[in-house]
């Protein structure tokens, strides 16, 4: 009765091996996905917008029907629907796309290895989210952008000591911090639920003892990684829409403080 | 003993170094960022931007479409009331013409009829002048073919009867007598 | 003396290391999630609520109760950090 299950160690499931080059410039398989993710974004909005027909179908329904979403459901909810506000819809809508094609690839088939499961992506877009937040804050208020940002109004003067360290270091530090890590460990508990079942179903399948026994058991574990596939679908599009609102309530915040 | 079999297992492990899952990789960032400025350099210009020129343009027409429809049923509408207002003097141009016509009617018939009343009158009156100048004229006649004959009468009757004088007193009493 | 070494040498070898890494890294996660799933609960039944009672705001609802879920769910993320930075570290 002795079952070959052994968890991989979990540099063998995340760390891939570079394709090409090495050191600093090694191309992995996560290289790849982002370098696809960007190309889809790209390719499906330029196919969207080659011949723009009056009734729009196929892609360019779904490209107009994203952009809507993100200025109605998004930017007008979080940011306002000024102009200044509306500008931004370009760069959500690129980050929604490239954060959902970057997620998508946990659940295709033969690809399966979400790209945002490794922390390179998610740290990297919150580091752009983070900068582009402070910038617009500084451009939009000047230097008052640091006493709006950090003194809450209305709280009285003694408690300010306490409140401001905690403003400061939730602004600043936890939230690039929190959105990589939001993202990344939502896609890696997804990435590593689904390995853990097909690494069960491996060993049931091919167990050496007892075969009529366990073969038999493996659709128990598919079965629950369909299900969990599924539930994945609903992570993916969930993670992307959150990142790209709490980028858009960023830099809400940011541009109009007072609210 | 076991340690030994442990270590001596661990040193089969991957050769790489165990590395910290979320601590992001170096390599990683660099590619993901490459792909990402790439994107955010080409997305708008070549890819958002038609979709949502072909979005605005179609909201424009939308929008010219229904004022052209605007403008259309307004222009509709004046010419409408035009007729209306067309229809309705020329209602009241016929209604103005029929009394109109009505009046000269009236005018002329009563003229008729005065102008024929008239006419009635001085025929009657021409009528009635004629028959009073007969009747004066019989009467003259009658008075003298009268007096005549009874004179005629008389003579026979009383022959020599009578002297001229007393015939003729007797003849203008007679005379005066039918005259009155 | 001796007897002191063998009782001190597990403490510090691999294996012991490994276990309580394990056993801690269950721990954390577990511990980790259970006030975020009560938080989420209380989020979204209180967001069905008030769109329930205000259809006519749920789309703002709705917008709202995804960013309480991911402030919300920013804690059990931790722990499932914590978790890792464990068991696989």
């Amino acid at each position: 009765m002795n079952l070959a299950i052994v968890f991989p160690p979990i540099d063998e499931i995340l760390r891939w091996k570079p394709l090409f080059g090495d050191g600093t410039f090694a191309f992995n398989k996560i290289a790849l996905i982002a370098f696809f993710a960007a190309f889809a974004t790209l390719a499906l909005f330029y196919v969207a917008g080659r011949k723009p027909k009056l009734v729009p179908t196929g892609v360019q329904n779904l490209a107009e029907m994203s952009i809507d979403f993100i200025q109605d459901g998004i930017i007008a909810q979080t940011m306002g629907t000024k102009k200044d506000d509306l500008k931004w819809t370009s760069y959500l809508t690129m980050l929604f796309f490239f954060l959902l094609f970057c997620n998508v690839t946990g659940i295709l088939p033969f690809i399966q290895m979400p790209a945002t499961a490794r922390m390179g992506i998610p740290a990297m877009l919150a580091i752009v989210s983070w900068l582009l937040f402070i910038f617009m804050g500084f451009k939009k208020n000047g230097i008052g952008y640091i006493k709006a940002a950090v003194v809450p109004p209305q709280v009285p003067f003694a408690l300010l000591f306490l409140v401001v360290p905690i403003e400061i270091i939730s602004t600043f530090l936890v939230r690039p911090f929190s959105l990589a890590v939001r993202l990344f460990a939502n896609m890696l508990a997804g990435h590593l639920l689904l390995v853990t079942f097909s690494v069960m179903g491996h060993g049931l399948l091919f167990a050496e003892t007892a075969k009529v026994f366990f073969i038999p058991m493996t659709i128990l574990p598919l079965i629950l990684f369909v299900a969990i596939t599924l539930f994945e679908v609903l992570v993916v599009f969930l993670q992307a829409y959150i990142f790209t609102i709490l980028t858009a309530v960023y830099l809400g915040g940011a541009m109009h403080p007072e609210h | 003993m076991i340690n030994a079999f442990l270590l001596a297992a661990e040193g089969g492990a991957p050769a790489t170094e165990s590395h910290n899952p979320i601590i992001p990789e170096l390599n990683e960032l660099v590619y993901s960022l490459i792909a990402f400025a790439v994107l955010a350099l080409l997305f708008k210009k070549f890819a958002f931007q038609p979709v949502k020129k072909g979005m605005e343009s179609r909201t424009e027409r939308i929008r010219k479409d229904l004022d052209q429809a605007e403008k259309a049923k307004s222009e509709a509408e004046s010419i409408l009331e035009d007729y209306k207002k067309q229809l309705a003097n020329a209602k009241s141009e016929s209604n103005r013409i029929i009394d109109e016509a009505r009046q000269q009617a009236e005018k002329v018939k009563a003229d008729i009829t005065e102008s024929a009343n008239r006419e009635v009158a001085e025929q009657k009156a021409k009528a009635t002048e004629d028959i009073e100048a007969a009747r004066n004229a019989a009467i003259a006649s009658l008075q003298t073919s009268v007096a005549s004959m009874a004179i005629e009468l008389a003579e026979k009757v009383v022959e020599k009867n009578l002297d001229r004088e007393t015939n003729q007193r007797l003849i203008d009493s007679f005379i005066d007598k039918v005259g009155s | 003396m001796s007897i002191l070494a063998q009782a001190a040498e597990p403490l510090t070898s691999p294996e012991f290391k490994t276990a309580m890494s394990a056993v801690g890294a269950g721990f954390a996660y577990g511990l980790a999630a259970i006030g975020p799933g009560v938080g989420i609960g209380i989020v979204v039944g209180n967001a069905v609520q008030a769109m329930a009672r205000q259809p006519e705001a749920a789309g703002l609802v709705r917008t709202t109760m995804f960013l309480g879920i991911a402030f919300t769910e920013a804690l059990a993320l931790i722990g499932f950090v914590v978790f890792i930075l464990l068991k696989f570290a």
